[in-house]
């Protein structure tokens, strides 16, 4: 496989990988087909912020953005059934059930968890030793702009400590099994192991004590632009959303058996993220996942870091003060 | 499959398998028997060499038990059409003037899907005696308790909008000291609900599977034996 040159890097040498928007399909079928998956990204965006921007205290609390989200997941997955983008990633009951398992785990043990070590403690102790009334002209700032700086200061953390996941080998062991995922679909962002869960999680946007409708804006933009990172819907996507925002196409490049591929398009909602660093590639895959497409059942996932952590530690030591020549090699995928 | 064709070249018996629970329809949360028609034309060779496609697939160890063919799946792909039904047993009987294809399916996915309620409900329960805990916990700093109230007492400052959201006309943000009464009836860090709300989704999920996949199976078995096989070329 030859690959595309893009920037310094090969893409597409090892897996099949379609770089540049030029050469992805297009929405097949009459103009109403065309006109809804053209339209329908911009469309909910603009809503869902038109929404919380006008809704009153009484409706614009949690409760109403949880009660958002499970319609809208519902919705997105009625359009994976209309308008897969490929047949080969569509939703079985067994994936479905798998990938509800991990959104379940998300809402009820990782959320517990994280009240106690991650982001609740975190934000709950700075919040704690600083005065945050020198933060006031944040509170100040028009309602669009706080939520603007909260998504993209958010996915500027998220970003960073995704690229960390790629590039340093104990985070890389929290984050390789949600790799392991062989087709996207809206859920797939819950699958992986609960430590890396955690630490994606973690994010400083959460320590402004912003107004709480700026907060309900800000994960208006992530549900209506970030959500379709794993999506299975075939979109024309606008060419300045593509600029700004992450895409499924470019989520499935991040996700694809070419190892060049996965090291790309780390951000998770504004891909200028990527462009500014250079880790953009602008392209689509449809093959993903790892060691030939092994997919990682449930169990596996649940105990990858610490089965794979304590192998590489005993390799290391070994390796180190040459003791045992029997410890096992260092094995980054198992060869199961 | 031609190593697993031979021994239905003669009649066939019934070929239940006996293995498992005893409990009567126990098994059915996790098991799937059936039966869909062959075509009396086809020998039970033939029959089972238009399933062959269907079954080996990655990851499927395939075999022969008395009459019957054994198949057995080590975690299937995403797409494998037969990936909820990790274990199966398939024979060919005869019935009346023509011949059905039996089928006993064995599925770890339905198992646990129907067993997922319980963890859910285990995560509420757990959210509840934690609450309970804190509550306890915080009681008993009735002192330290008291200074927090204090401070709590002290007016919060009331945020305002911004000119330009006061002039596109969003709602003003409530003043903090307004509503008090309503949270100090407190319900503690954790909501069990999440858990409740998963373990009903689970069990209507189940009910989905155990109806939807047999279909798609009884289905899948009537299309694979309706498709004449291709003699492989070259």
């Amino acid at each position: 496989m030859a690959g595309v040159q893009v920037g310094k890097r090969i893409i597409g040498a090892t897996a099949p990988v379609t770089v540049g928007w030029e050469n992805i399909p297009k929405v097949e079928g009459g103009p109403i087909k065309q006109f809804v998956f053209t339209y329908f990204q911009p469309a909910m965006l603009f809503a869902a912020i038109l929404f919380w921007y006008y809704a009153p205290n009484w409706l614009a609390v949690a409760s109403t953005a949880i009660a958002i989200r499970l319609g809208w997941t519902v919705l997105l997955l009625a359009l994976e059934w209309v308008n897969p983008r490929h047949k080969s990633w569509q939703l079985t009951w067994k994936e479905g059930i798998s990938d509800a398992f991990y959104v379940g785990l998300g809402m009820t043990f990782i959320g517990m968890a994280d009240a106690y070590i991650g982001d609740g403690a975190i934000i709950g102790a700075v919040q704690g030793a600083f005065d945050w009334k020198k933060f006031d002209w944040f509170t100040g700032l028009p309602l669009l702009l706080q939520a603007l700086l909260i998504s993209m200061i958010f996915d500027f953390g998220q970003y960073w400590m995704h690229r960390a996941m790629h590039n340093w080998h104990p985070l890389w062991l929290t984050h390789a099994p949600h790799h392991y995922i062989t087709q996207l679909n809206v859920q797939k962002g819950a699958v992986g192991n609960p430590v890396e869960l955690f630490l994606i999680g973690l994010g400083i946007g959460g320590l402004f004590d912003f107004l709480p409708r700026a907060f309900l804006l800000a994960g208006a933009i992530g549900m209506t632009v970030g959500v379709y990172q794993h999506i299975n819907v075939r979109f024309n996507v606008p060419r300045w959303w593509r600029f700004l925002f992450n895409t499924t196409e470019h989520h499935s490049v991040h996700h694809s058996r070419d190892y060049e591929g996965t090291r790309s398009n780390y951000s998770g909602t504004w891909i200028i993220w990527d462009r500014m660093f250079g880790t953009c590639v602008d392209g689509e895959a449809e093959l993903l996942g790892m060691e030939e497409g092994r997919r990682m059942h449930i169990g596996e996932t649940m105990v990858y870091p610490f089965r794979e952590g304590w192998r590489d530690s005993k390799a290391w030591l070994a390796k180190k003060f040459g003791a045992r020549a029997a410890a096992p090699q260092a094995q980054l995928e198992p060869a199961e | 499959m031609s190593e697993a064709a031979g021994p239905w070249g003669a009649a066939v018996q019934s070929a239940t398998p006996a293995r498992g629970l005893r409990i009567p329809y126990v098994d059915m949360i996790w098991r799937v028997r059936g039966e869909v028609p062959v075509d009396q034309t086809l020998t039970p060779e033939e029959a089972f060499a238009r399933l062959d496609p269907l079954l080996r697939t990655p990851g499927t160890t395939l075999g022969v038990e008395g009459n019957a063919l054994v198949y057995a799946k080590h975690n299937p792909a995403a797409q494998d059409q037969m990936a909820t039904f990790t274990r199966g047993r398939l024979w060919i009987e005869r019935a009346g003037a023509g011949a059905v294809l039996r089928f006993d399916l064995f599925s770890h996915a339905l198992l646990l899907c129907f067993l997922a309620p319980l963890l859910f409900l285990g995560f509420a329960q757990l959210a509840v005696t934690i609450n309970a805990y804190e509550a306890a916990a915080a009681k008993a700093e009735g002192a330290s308790q008291k200074d927090k109230k204090k401070d709590e007492d002290k007016p919060k400052p009331v945020k305002k909008l911004n000119p330009i959201d006061e002039f596109l006309g969003a709602p003003a943000p409530e003043d903090p000291n307004k509503k008090k009464d309503k949270k100090d009836e407190d319900e503690g860090r954790h909501s069990p609900e999440p858990g409740y709300f998963l373990a009903g989704l689970f069990a209507l999920l189940y009910l989905l599977g155990r109806w939807l996949e047999p279909w798609l199976a009884r289905r899948r078995f009537r299309a694979a034996l309706a498709e004449p096989v291709v003699p492989a070329t070259s």
